[in-house]
């Protein structure tokens, strides 16, 4: 299978692709035979009860958010700064015969210039050249004073024309059509033959750009030999990596620094070319330099969720046993390789025989980059879509058919058996409270007849999110009883380090605002990037260890002080106590000073069992929906996410990730589409007024549902990831509720007017 | 951004005089909540600008015996927010209410909006020379045209994307131009212009003239309009079609009406083929699809906007029955 392109620059982000593709890959492999050692029947695990972790906490850093004093890598002023801008191609596909650099030079006020193109360029958006100057106005000046003089060759952004013989090809090395994926199981052929009911339909999803709040952007600073990078990045020790290979220095002579960041969404993973234009800018002049980028930059050149063309066939018997899947999907990823989307249709539903093939189309346009739960969002929505067409032609309860198939082992039953799944308690959960009973019996039927008309859908996800073994997190305690917490992790905005804090405070009998979090920065210890919601079920378990070592030794400095021993030594009320003697005490304040000097206590997260267990989160997510059958317009009135994702560590936080989540879904669901021209081989609609994204009145009332399945395998806390199942079935379970609606599938996000009006007349045609 | 001069007339004489001598490109900044985004992109490059704020006695709405009189740098919210607008002219009411966002509303002008330059993606990316910009091709003729034109296209797809400028036709509002040499009164209708009279701008605003105020008649007796705007998202977004209904209503039929609609062609469209077919008949389902029938012989869709055929009846069916209601 091939990786993608955030893994090429070489930046670490392979760790996260470790991780969630390392299930992944299984789809491609052939099946795997179950483990001759049956797994261990599941332990009588109860989680144990916590004072914070579980509970709501408020952000230990909201108030410097929300006060504007946080610091942004665009807040990021250094003495001497410039400011660096790039030129880009508007070329789709060229030749740069020649570049001159001379008369932006010469502007007074400019201090570098750099040639960043060799040969062809294959995206209009592809950088060409750099300047560094006094100010935005005049790098903008210098730009247009750059001379580039390039030979147009013929190009092709428009995917589907790329798949044509006739196409220009894109890449040098490969054809436009490639193979990336292919899985089989059992056999197919008879599948199909012992079938009652055959569903054969296509489904398509567009170009969704991640258009992060804050744009990518970086700071860099040469102190002698020593390179200081303020980036915006989801992966602090990935980019500091890639810039030692990119600049060919030492790694241990760079330090990466994110301190607080608007949102990456996968788009910030892995090692920017603004970041090593910006380290190469400010080598050259000897000051630091900054390079931001444009949201017109963001919307061509730091990538995009590839769109799928998946073309499915079900077959089942008359009761809803499914008895074959077969999939063939064409994704397109510009220069770059497009998703596979295969793994739901691989593993979430039991059946014995299953085929895939997946293609990428190579275009003219910018490579596609990871994006929230990259190919399970497309492949949710094709496959759910399809269990609900699948459902109608049963005349079943589409819940019911998702039960009757229920797995408790991955690739449909026939792999390793899942730690733990909450997945049915997820489906009771959220049925009850969506009120599944309302929903029209079959799909269109009994809601009247007027232009306005109601539906409630359902749809599934699993995703990864096991976290990474091998993160390190330090707790280190002062003798004046502060605490400090220290890893190399970053937080995206979703609340990192106040999920630390707690699970600190919980294991030191402190409260979350007396721990000092710090973050962000690659001279921190280890930790994966925050992608493939890694973040928590990596950092928390390495916090977790590291604290309860620190409580070891507490307890032993306390013991020595009371005079018993360690093992009857508890915590309570910042005191620790003899629990033989209740009378025998010492505040936390004295055992702390016994301590002399600041004591880190090194934690790691561990390993778990993957030879023997599959370990996935998983969801359910229920929207009810009505549309105006004469206008297009779909309005979604309320909406239920019921989520494993094992352990909760903050539940503010949590039900933040999920509420963004079903909001990027919906968003995506009903308005998200980048459109690209063939005629000008350029994206028509980079900036945030023509792509639509959804405003507050789009958005209903959201509620997510934590099912809390404790897994005492995944690690020391049995927390598993979040971020990306919340957004894996959204924009899938609201199709699925515009179908019980109107009665027609709409088969293709985002579903706009014109697409709900199109889909109403292929009703309409019978077809 | 190309470098440009700002001047900040004090009254009208002044202002009228600053566009009759002015030598090089103006552009005249109303709210400038969009100028400064094309000046900034690139597309406009005026080399002096107008800033109209300062000018004496352009905004403000006045009651006058014959009408409203609203001023052309009235804020849109001003114009939703005032009792006169609710009272007699519910219609504009809506209009305003529907435009943009409310940080919009507040910075943005009634004139700023009625002279606003299209949205086309092409005509807004710097890098393309369409027809607008003096370039030979209309590039969305051939290439991604979902929100284009389907009446009235004539070398160029723009659509106008002001709600205020169907309510305020319907509703038989006048513009006054304001010149060196006196201010000159046409019909709001009038004071747009389609491509093929001059394919660089959207109104008959000529050197040296300025948009100073539109007015309003009094209402009819009987009077009823209505305003429907279909968009893709809740807020934030430029119609997809809008229709503007006014009229008046005599037993269920309406015995005069007044049918504008924006998002469909380069100037606020007249429907006056279903104003024919809605004309004396009682208002009907049946009815309003006839007269939306009649007027969509005049469509020509493009490859991707034929869905906006089916818009023009849903929007004219909600305005026609909110109105007759």
């Amino acid at each position: 299978m091939q990786k993608k392109d955030f893994t090429d620059i070489g930046d670490g982000s392979s760790l996260y692709m470790e991780e969630a593709r390392g299930q992944a890959t299984r789809a491609p492999r052939p099946a795997q035979a179950v483990p001759s050692k049956p797994a261990a029947a599941l332990p009588e695990a109860k989680a144990p009860e916590y004072k914070y972790i579980g509970k709501p906490t408020r952000r230990i850093d909201g108030r410097e958010i929300v006060t504007g004093r946080a610091k942004y890598t665009q807040d990021i002023k250094l003495r001497g700064m410039l400011i660096g801008k790039i030129l880009r191609s508007p070329h789709a596909a060229a030749e740069v015969v020649s570049i001159d650099l001379a008369p932006a030079l010469a502007l007074p006020g400019v201090h570098a210039a750099l040639k960043l193109a060799e040969g062809k360029v294959r995206y209009a958006g592809q950088q060409v050249a750099a300047v560094a100057a006094v100010d935005e106005r005049t790098a903008e000046k210098a730009l247009a004073l750059i001379k580039v003089e390039y030979k147009t060759l013929p190009y092709v952004v428009d995917w589907e024309r790329a798949r044509e013989a006739s196409a220009p090809q894109v890449r040098d090395d490969k054809p436009n059509v490639e193979k990336i994926n292919e899985y089989v199981r059992g056999d197919i052929e008879k599948g199909f033959a012992e079938a009652d009911v055959v569903v054969e339909r296509t489904y398509r999803t567009g170009f969704e750009v991640h258009h992060p709040t804050e744009t990518h952007g970086s700071v860099a600073s040469w102190e002698g030999d020593h390179l200081v990078v303020y980036d915006s990045t989801q992966n602090v020790h990935g980019v500091r990596d890639g810039l030692a290979r990119a600049l060919k220095v030492p790694a241990a002579n760079v330090t990466v620094i994110k301190n607080y960041m608007g949102g990456g969404f996968g788009s910030k993973l892995g090692l920017n070319e603004q970041t090593v234009v910006a380290a190469n800018l400010a080598r050259e002049i000897g000051r630091p330099v900054k390079v931001l980028n444009a949201r017109r930059d963001n919307a061509v050149c730091v990538g995009y969720r590839p769109s799928s063309h998946q073309t499915y066939k079900v077959g089942a018997k008359k009761d809803g046993t499914l008895v074959a899947f077969s999939l063939l999907n064409y994704a397109s990823g510009g220069v770059g390789a497009g998703d596979d989307v295969a793994e739901p249709v691989v593993d979430v539903y039991k059946c014995p025989n299953c085929k895939v093939e997946e293609h990428t189309v190579y275009t003219n346009v910018g490579g596609s980059r990871a994006m929230r739960a990259p190919g399970h969002t497309q492949g949710a929505f094709g496959l759910e879509s399809l269990m609900d067409e699948l459902a109608a032609a049963l005349d079943m309860d589409p819940l019911e058919l998702r039960k009757k198939n229920y797995s408790t082992k991955n690739l449909g039953d026939t792999g390793l058996p899942y730690s733990t799944k909450g997945l049915d308690k997820c489906y009771e959960l959220g049925a009850k409270a969506i009120g599944w009973e309302r929903r029209n019996r079959r799909p269109g039927e009994g809601n009247g007849s007027g232009t306005i008309r109601r539906g409630i859908g359902v749809a599934t996800s699993i995703w990864f999110g096991a976290g990474v073994p091998g993160t390190l997190a330090d707790v280190v305690l002062y003798p004046d009883a502060s605490v400090e917490v220290v890893c190399g992790t970053q937080d995206l905005g979703t609340g990192t380090r106040t999920h630390m804090a707690v699970v600190a405070a919980e294991t030191l009998g402190l409260e979350p605002n007396d721990i000092t979090i710090k973050i962000g920065n690659s001279d921190y210890p280890w930790a994966p990037s925050s992608g493939g919601s890694l973040t928590t079920p990596s950092v928390a378990p390495a916090v977790r260890d590291a604290a309860l070592k620190a409580v070891e030794r507490l307890k032993a400095l306390a013991a020595a002080r009371l005079e018993v021993d360690a093992g009857d030594v508890v915590m309570a009320d910042r005191t620790f106590s003899s629990k033989g003697d209740p009378a025998k005490s010492v505040p936390f304040a004295e055992v702390y000073r016994d301590l002399r000097r600041e004591t880190p206590f090194h934690g790691e997260r561990s390993g778990m069992p993957r030879d023997q267990y599959a370990f996935n989160t998983f969801g359910a997510h229920f929207a009810e929906v009505e549309v105006n059958v004469e206008t297009g317009r779909v309005r979604v009135l309320k909406y239920v996410a019921a989520q494993d994702s094992g352990r909760i560590v903050n539940k503010l936080t949590a039900e933040s990730q999920v509420v963004g989540g079903v909001t990027q879904g919906l968003s995506a669901g009903l308005f998200e589409e980048r459109i690209m021209d063939d005629a000008t081989g350029n994206v028509v609609n980079p900036n945030l007024r023509d792509y639509k994204i959804a405003t507050s009145l789009d958005i209903p009332e959201i509620t997510p549902i934590f099912v809390d399945v404790f897994d005492p395998r995944i690690n020391n806390l049995g927390v598993k990831g979040l971020g990306e199942p919340a957004r894996v079935p959204s924009s899938a379970a609201i199709a699925n509720a515009v179908y019980n609606a109107i009665g027609v599938h709409v088969r293709e996000i985002p579903m706009t007017p014109k697409r709900v009006l199109e889909a109403l007349k292929r009703k309409e045609a019978g077809s | 951004m190309r470098e440009f001069k700002i001047a900040e007339p004090r009254t009208m004489d002044e202002l009228a005089a600053l566009l009759a001598e002015s030598e090089e490109p103006v552009a005249m900044m109303a709210g400038g909540t969009d100028l400064i985004d094309e000046l900034k992109s690139g597309v406009a490059t005026a080399g002096l600008v107008v800033d109209l704020r300062t000018v004496a006695g352009l905004a403000g709405i006045t009651p006058e015996k014959d009408g409203l009189r609203v001023g052309v740098m009235t804020r849109v919210v001003e114009l939703a927010e005032d009792a006169v607008v609710a009272r007699d002219y519910p219609s504009l009411k809506e209009a305003a209410l529907s435009l943009a966002t409310p940080q919009l509303r507040n910075v943005g002008t009634v004139g700023g909006n009625l002279c606003q330059r299209p949205r086309c993606w092409y005509y807004r990316d710097p890098q393309v020379v369409c027809r607008k910009k003096g370039g030979f091709n209309c590039f969305a003729f051939q290439g991604r045209n979902k929100y284009h034109a389907i009446f009235g296209g004539s070398g160029c797809f723009i659509v106008c994307p002001s709600d205020l400028a169907p309510a305020l036709i319907s509703l038989g509002a006048k513009a006054t131009i304001g010149t060196a040499k006196g201010d000159k009164v046409v019909a709001l209708e009038q004071f747009y212009a389609p491509p093929e009279v001059d394919v660089t701008r959207e109104n008959v605003l000529a050197k040296g003239q300025f948009l100073k105020d539109v007015r309003v008649p009094a209402p009819k007796a009987g009077q009823r309009a209505a305003y429907v705007k279909l968009k893709e998202r809740g807020t934030w977004d430029f119609a997809l079609v809008s229709a503007a209904v006014a009229g008046v209503v005599n037993d269920g039929a309406f015995a005069e009406i007044a049918v504008v609609m924006g998002g469909v062609a380069p100037t606020p469209w007249r429907l006056r083929k279903a104003e024919d077919a809605l004309r004396g008949k009682p208002v009907s389902e049946a009815l309003v699809r006839q007269a939306a029938e009649a007027a969509l012989k005049d469509a020509s869709p493009m490859r991707e906007n034929g869905f906006k055929a089916d818009l023009v009846f849903a929007a004219l069916k909600e305005a026609v029955m909110a109105a007759a209601a």
